[in-house]
């Protein structure tokens, strides 16, 4: 069986700097895996260069057999790869429906066609239809139905966060990258949150996160990729990877 | 399965009497107005009617690419000027008529923009401002300089006034209705345009681009039609406008204009139909008003943009602050997007 993602021999240089070199990686159907790296270890950057956001200076990214590098981002995204953004990117001066409508129609476009014309015909009603049960399925797989009229701006954080979380369902992706999902919750929503990618995860959705709350990635992760200065250095289960000398020396540094 | 129920995607959740306010504004454009008019029978009555519905067209059409897909548009009077061209030249040289005219003005319009938005289309923020500011006085400067096609400053007569396949529409009354008639079709059309998740889609771009594209929105291509979309409305308006007066010149389409009708939505609220509308009416209403100021009168349309955007920073209606998008947008066209992002980085393309 081929591999949902493969990342073969994926590189990225920014200028003299060599965020991203030769990674070869990849993530089976319905698993959830950690990336996990000191700070500048790239893993964003190959977040980025999965989604589309960064070219690649070498390699390949094959989605579902398919070769996914060169494509754009919202290209990528129709193919059922789905992200959240470190820094938490909300749609702010629109109301927390039509953040997650975004997804859904993202998925499903409605063109200006569809505007204008899409209430004449059953297609177009059907399609309306569905843009908006996926957008309320996701808001209501994280409980966000009772604020949906609300500007997401009015958000407190943290519920923004699970509304970036349902605007990236809706897409109903096969593949979801969560970026930093617990940076700046607390304990109680940190352990909710990872309740709740787990709960996601059981349903069958392939999950790959970056974090830096180890506790979080080593309590619900089956696999984890360690990242150090661009280069791969480990990949394997939670508990080899806390026992890897690698892993250690690239967290804790050696003694000279 | 009943726990879903269908909303409608922008406006609230509740859709309870949302026949009403429509009703009530059909109610005023095409019964209590036009008997307004009729009573008082006087011509410059209705040609500050028809002139405020035109500017209600031209400030909705502008909301859709400004006020929704959040592109700075300094250039719109232009594409009014070829809807306005198309329909004088047609009429003068071809002698076609309105019902020809309407329709071809909106496409050539929506055509010059298809165009001129190809290269343009994928600059940054400021830079694609400074683009349609330069692609509007280009136009501008052809209307003005091509005299044999365009006979220049000396403008264009036309000689025909409305008419519905051969039946003449001229009358002043029915002039009337056939411009508030276009004018509401094309706000409806608007506003379905704008309250879809098709407008939802534009209103990521607004947002945030790089993130909406990650949802799977196309922003170059949606950028394009709303682009094109609002020149095809401008485009109508303009052919309203040169079988409304009869006579056009590039005066009617300088750089001004266009700044007006900015002035308009912004005042309306960015991202607000009704807003839009309002603004317009607002702006053409309130220099007829003061009439007495003489020139003084042009002073007001900046005096007014300048005190909504001070005290009500989001116009009367909007949805965005239109400081604090142009801020962003002037702030986006210098931000590192982080080293080395891409090629040309900094120099406003993506």
């Amino acid at each position: 069986m081929t591999h949902l993602l493969e990342i073969r021999n994926v590189s990225r240089r920014f200028g003299g700097v060599q965020a991203v070199g030769d990674v070869t990686a990849h993530v089976d159907e319905g698993e959830l895996v950690g990336l996990i790296g000191p700070n500048g270890a790239g893993k964003t950057t190959l977040f980025n260069l999965i989604s589309g956001f960064t070219p690649l200076s070498g390699g390949s990214v094959a989605f579902a057999g398919r070769t996914i590098s060169g494509l754009k981002p919202n290209q990528v995204a129709r193919l059922g790869i789905s992200r959240t953004f470190q820094n938490l990117r909300v749609f702010p001066n629109m109301s927390v429906f039509d953040n997650v409508s975004v997804g859904a129609v993202g998925a499903l476009p409605q063109g200006a066609f569809g505007a204008l014309f899409g209430g004449f015909h059953k297609g177009g009603r059907n399609r309306s239809a569905e843009i908006s049960r996926r957008s309320w399925e996701a808001l209501e797989a994280v409980g966000l139905t009772h604020v949906a009229a609300e500007l997401a701006a009015n958000l407190p954080y943290g519920q923004r966060k699970y509304l970036e979380i349902a605007r990236a369902l809706a897409m109903r992706p096969r593949f979801l990258i969560l970026d930093e999902p617990a940076a700046g919750l607390n304990d109680t929503e940190t352990r909710d949150l990872a309740a709740f990618i787990k709960r996601l995860h059981g349903q069958g959705l392939t999950i790959m996160l970056v974090e830096h709350d180890m506790t979080l990635v080593m309590g619900i992760c089956q696999r984890i990729l360690v990242l150090a200065s661009g280069r791969k250095i480990a990949d394997g289960a939670p508990d080899a990877i806390r026992s890897d000398a690698a892993v250690l020396e690239a967290y804790l540094g050696v003694d000279e | 399965m009943n726990a879903f129920e269908t909303v409608a995607p922008t406006d609230g959740l509740s859709r309870r009497r949302s026949w009403l306010v429509p009703a009530l504004i059909l109610l005023l454009v095409f019964a209590a107005l036009p008997a307004l008019l009729a009573g008082f029978d006087r011509g410059y009555f209705y040609q500050i009617a028809n002139l405020a519905l035109i500017f209600v067209l031209l400030s909705a059409s502008m909301h859709l690419v400004t006020g929704v897909a959040g592109l700075l548009h300094l250039g719109h009077a232009a594409f009014y000027g070829v809807g306005a061209y198309t329909a004088a030249l047609l009429t003068s040289k071809l002698g076609l008529g309105f019902t020809v005219t309407l329709p071809l003005s909106g496409l050539v319009a929506a055509l010059v923009a298809f165009l001129v938005a190809l290269p343009t289309m994928r600059l940054v923020s400021i830079y694609f401002a400074v683009a349609t500011l330069a692609i509007g006085q280009m136009l501008y400067l052809v209307m003005l300089n091509w005299v044999d096609f365009t006979k220049g400053p000396n403008g264009i007569i036309v000689s025909k006034g409305f008419e519905l396949f051969g039946v003449s529409l001229s009358g002043r009354l029915a002039a009337y209705y056939t411009v508030a008639a276009v004018v509401t079709l094309s706000v409806v059309a608007i506003g379905r345009l704008s309250h879809s998740y098709y407008g939802n889609a534009l209103r990521s771009i607004r947002e945030d681009d790089q993130c909406a594209d990650a949802m799977g929105v196309s922003t170059v291509r949606l950028k394009m039609e709303a682009f094109t979309l609002s020149a095809f409305f401008a485009g109508v308006a303009g052919s309203l406008w040169a079988h409304m007066t009869g006579y056009i010149s590039p005066g009617d389409f300088k750089f001004s204009e266009s700044i007006l009708i900015l002035a308009m939505v912004v005042v309306g609220g960015l991202g607000s139909l009704p807003g839009a509308v309002i603004g317009a009416l607002l702006l053409i209403l309130l220099p007829e008003g003061l009439r007495a100021l003489g020139d003084f009168r042009n002073i007001m349309v900046g005096l007014v943009m300048f005190l909504s955007i001070l005290l009500l920073p989001k116009g009367l209606l909007g949805e965005v602050s239109a400081l604090r998008l142009v801020r962003r947008q002037l702030g986006a066209a210098w931000r590192n997007t982080g080293p080395g992002t891409g090629k040309g980085e900094g120099i406003g393309w993506r």
